[in-house]
């Protein structure tokens, strides 16, 4: 990597930016409380949120104008999506918006009219189609379409009523996608092309979650902050012990920066989709370390409590794994991160 | 947000020029050796001929010495002294600290003189903080200064004054009412280095770098060295702190670092660079290369998230994370390399620079210069996550020993 490029390294958010956020914090804090995260569990669907998000835009703003969307780029769908995963909403909001995208730029228009409106959810096949083997398809309880590489044909499988949805850790709406059986199929590019739309899906997924994953880690760390204030041992709060501080001090420095990887990767992938490949994967590692380890923290920290149903430590921790999983082994990241290094050495 | 590359306008193109060109012939081979040797951070060549062209401390107008660079220059400077691997540079850092404190609480007629020697790169000052028994605890100072009319006379010993043996003179914290609590009690001089008492005895750490303890034995100094009021010391120690953190918000267009942990980051980067570079040219025990070593990948790409997320880390924060990053993954890079990775620079056989056998040294330094990462992590916990502070029964106790 050149360690002498002469770059801004600007992450301050301009106005719009912060009224965006301020928007859809709100928005998501209001409309999903952890009460109605509960009442949806194990699907992990709301319709209802689901339409309001719809009316506050959250399905078309990442749509270019020309197909009638808000013409919003990655920076601003990285802020909502952390903003999506402070609420821990139970929407397929990352999923779906992605694959619009895609739809998008493949040219896509028998479907995507009906996912700009939101009546008409789309997700993203996680893994190349192979015969003779179903893939669990993230949203895929509730989406109708799917888009999936079938080597190097880029495909829209489309149903009329998604399939069964399968319990799972993180209460997310997976299902087991069959695409052998599926008959409507519309092959939307091949080539070179249809590996382009696929992967840069798979790295906008990836910064998205990354960033739902960072917002998803703040409000499961502000429980065992003010559960150690109030917690005493010894006659003292158990914060001011350090073997209690450090623990929630590091998850917030950890927060703090996988924050900044995630929107850094938006920018890149907005502004300069090729100098910085490696981005959005590591975005996603650090995030995904930064979940995992933040919301152990949280259940943890609250001893016994902690690892009750009851504590609301245990809706973070359970999909910290549940929505990080689905982009991906971390560490086969790695691989890929590794390989993009030895690539740029002289 | 913005990560433009920055487009250099056609006087900045010509200064980058300028900077590269002149810093090549300043930067000579002896220059690092005399540095490997001695680990000063300090060279008299250089700095008085960056002082001369107003370039040691370029962003200073050019009445007070400087150059009047603007954020651009100053950050093309910055990267134009990593490419030389400008370790000599160490003490400009340190001894810019002590020099806003000068201008601000010194008397012109005393001040000025040292100020336009330092920024001309003729005077040092060193930072005379940390006791042998104190650490990062500089409230902590029992270094006792008693006044006798216009003259004061010190007596103590300093530790971890790096930089004491080639400065003019040090910034010390000294205690002056023991029946104050500790914060204060504290008043800061500067106490010229070749005044009688003073012994300075060199400390080597394996990073390579030197620093000291200094005794002060019945050093008697003018009233004129005082840096502030009496009592005064931890405002005038933080008052140049606070002004420089105090904006929060980055002014600088990305054009600076996010923090402090940049510069460690960079020292991680060559590694990770150096090894890359190592395993394409080292073949495996098949004969394929190292490169297609699906270990070595994923090492790699581990050290790259540590390196991107203590780049990403701002303020404080990343001065913890990029610390922590360094030390664990110049340590996986060793352990990656095996044992050519411990061969020092001009060893038989040493890996490129030997980037990564230095870093893993010079690491565990990061870790606990300017505050150790653990009185970091105390000071996020206070004043970024509001946890209560620990009441340990020394957090209160008067220097004489009694409380109140």
């Amino acid at each position: 990597m050149d360690l002498l490029e002469l770059r801004r390294q600007d992450y301050s958010l301009d106005e719009d930016h912060q009224l965006l956020l301020t928007a859809f914090g709100e928005f998501f804090s209001e409309q999903s409380p952890t009460s109605l995260v509960r009442e949806c569990e194990p699907l992990g669907f709301s319709q209802d949120l689901w339409n309001r998000l719809v009316e506050m835009g959250g399905t078309s703003m990442g749509l270019p104008e020309s197909v009638g969307g808000d013409g919003a780029g990655m920076i601003e769908l990285t802020l909502v999506a952390e903003e999506f995963g402070r609420a821990i909403a139970p929407v397929p909001y990352i999923e779906h918006t992605v694959t619009a995208r895609a739809l998008a730029a493949a040219g896509e228009s028998t479907v995507l009219p009906a996912a700009l409106d939101g009546s008409h959810i789309v997700a993203l096949a996680s893994f190349p189609v192979q015969a003779g083997s179903p893939q669990l398809v993230p949203a895929g309880a509730v989406a109708r379409s799917v888009l999936a590489l079938v080597g190097d044909d880029l495909v829209l499988f489309t149903v009329d009523t998604p399939p069964a949805h399968v319990v799972n850790q993180g209460s997310t709406p997976l299902a087991w996608w069959d695409f052998d059986a599926i008959a409507d199929r519309a092959v939307l590019a091949t080539g070179a092309r249809a590996h382009e739309i696929y992967d840069r899906a798979h790295d906008e997924r990836m910064t998205l979650t990354a960033a739902a994953l960072v917002g998803l880690t703040e409000p499961a760390l502000n429980i065992a902050v003010e559960f150690s204030k109030t917690r005493e041992t010894m006659g003292v709060p158990i914060a001011t012990l350090q073997g209690v501080s450090f623990p929630m001090t590091d998850v917030a420095i950890a927060i703090a920066g996988a924050r900044n990887v995630a929107r850094k990767a938006a920018w890149y992938l907005e502004h300069a989709p090729d100098e910085r490949p490696e981005l959005p994967a590591i975005a996603m590692v650090y995030a995904s370390q930064t979940a995992t380890k933040g919301t152990q923290v949280t259940a943890h920290l609250q001893g016994g409590l902690g690892f009750t149903i009851e504590a609301d430590a245990s809706l973070y921790f359970l999909r910290s794994k549940g929505w990080g999983a689905l982009a991906g082994d971390p560490q086969a990241k790695l691989i890929a991160i590794g390989d993009h290094v030895l690539n740029t050495v002289n | 947000m913005d990560f433009t590359l920055v487009e250099l306008d056609d006087d900045h193109r010509q200064l980058q020029q300028e900077i590269r060109t002149f810093l090549e012939g300043l930067f000579t081979p002896d220059v690092f050796a005399e540095e490997h040797e001695t680990g000063s951070g300090y060279n008299k060549k250089v700095y008085e001929e960056l002082g001369a062209r107003g370039w040691l401390y370029p962003e200073k107008p050019v009445e007070e010495g400087g150059a009047g660079f603007d954020l651009v220059a100053e950050r093309i400077m910055d990267l134009e002294l990593f490419r030389q691997d400008a370790r000599v540079m160490m003490m400009r850092g340190t001894s810019s600290l002590p020099l806003k404190a000068i201008r601000k609480y010194m008397p012109a007629d005393v001040a000025d003189p040292i100020l336009k020697d330092a920024v001309e790169g003729r005077v040092l000052v060193c930072l005379g903080y940390s006791e042998p028994d104190g650490g990062s605890d500089i409230a902590n100072a029992k270094v006792r200064a008693v006044q006798d009319g216009d003259m004061w006379t010190i007596n103590g010993s300093k530790m971890w004054t790096t930089g004491a043996h080639v400065s003019n003179y040090t910034f010390l914290v000294t205690r002056t009412d023991p029946d104050a609590p500790k914060h204060k009690g504290i008043t800061m001089f500067l106490v010229p280095l070749d005044t009688p008492g003073v012994t300075i005895q060199g400390i080597r750490t394996f990073s390579g770098e030197r620093t000291n303890i200094v005794y002060y034995e019945d050093v008697v100094i003018h009233d004129k060295y005082r840096v502030g009021g009496i009592n005064d010391g931890w405002n005038v120690l933080h008052g140049p702190l606070d002004e420089e953190h105090s904006i929060g918000l980055d002014m600088s267009g990305g054009l600076t670092d996010l923090s402090i942990g940049a510069g460690f980051c960079r020292v991680l980067g060559r590694a990770i660079n150096e090894v890359a570079e190592w395993a394409h040219k080292t073949p495996a025990p098949d004969g394929s290369s190292l490169a297609d070593d699906v270990q070595v990948r994923e090492r790699l790409g581990a050290a790259m998230v540590e390196y991107e997320a203590g780049l990403c880390t701002p303020g404080p924060m990343g001065r913890v994370k990029a610390s922590d990053a360094l030390v664990q993954q110049s340590a996986s890079l060793i352990d990656l390399m095996g044992p050519v990775g411990l061969l020092p620079l001009h060893a038989d056989g040493a890996v490129g620079e030997a980037d990564t056998e230095y870093a893993h040294r010079f690491a565990q330094g990061t870790a606990t210069y300017g505050g150790t990462v653990e009185v970091f992590r105390t000071i996020i916990a206070n004043h970024v996550l509001g946890l209560p502070k620990p009441n340990y029964p020394g957090a209160k106790v008067f220097m004489a020993g009694k409380k109140k």
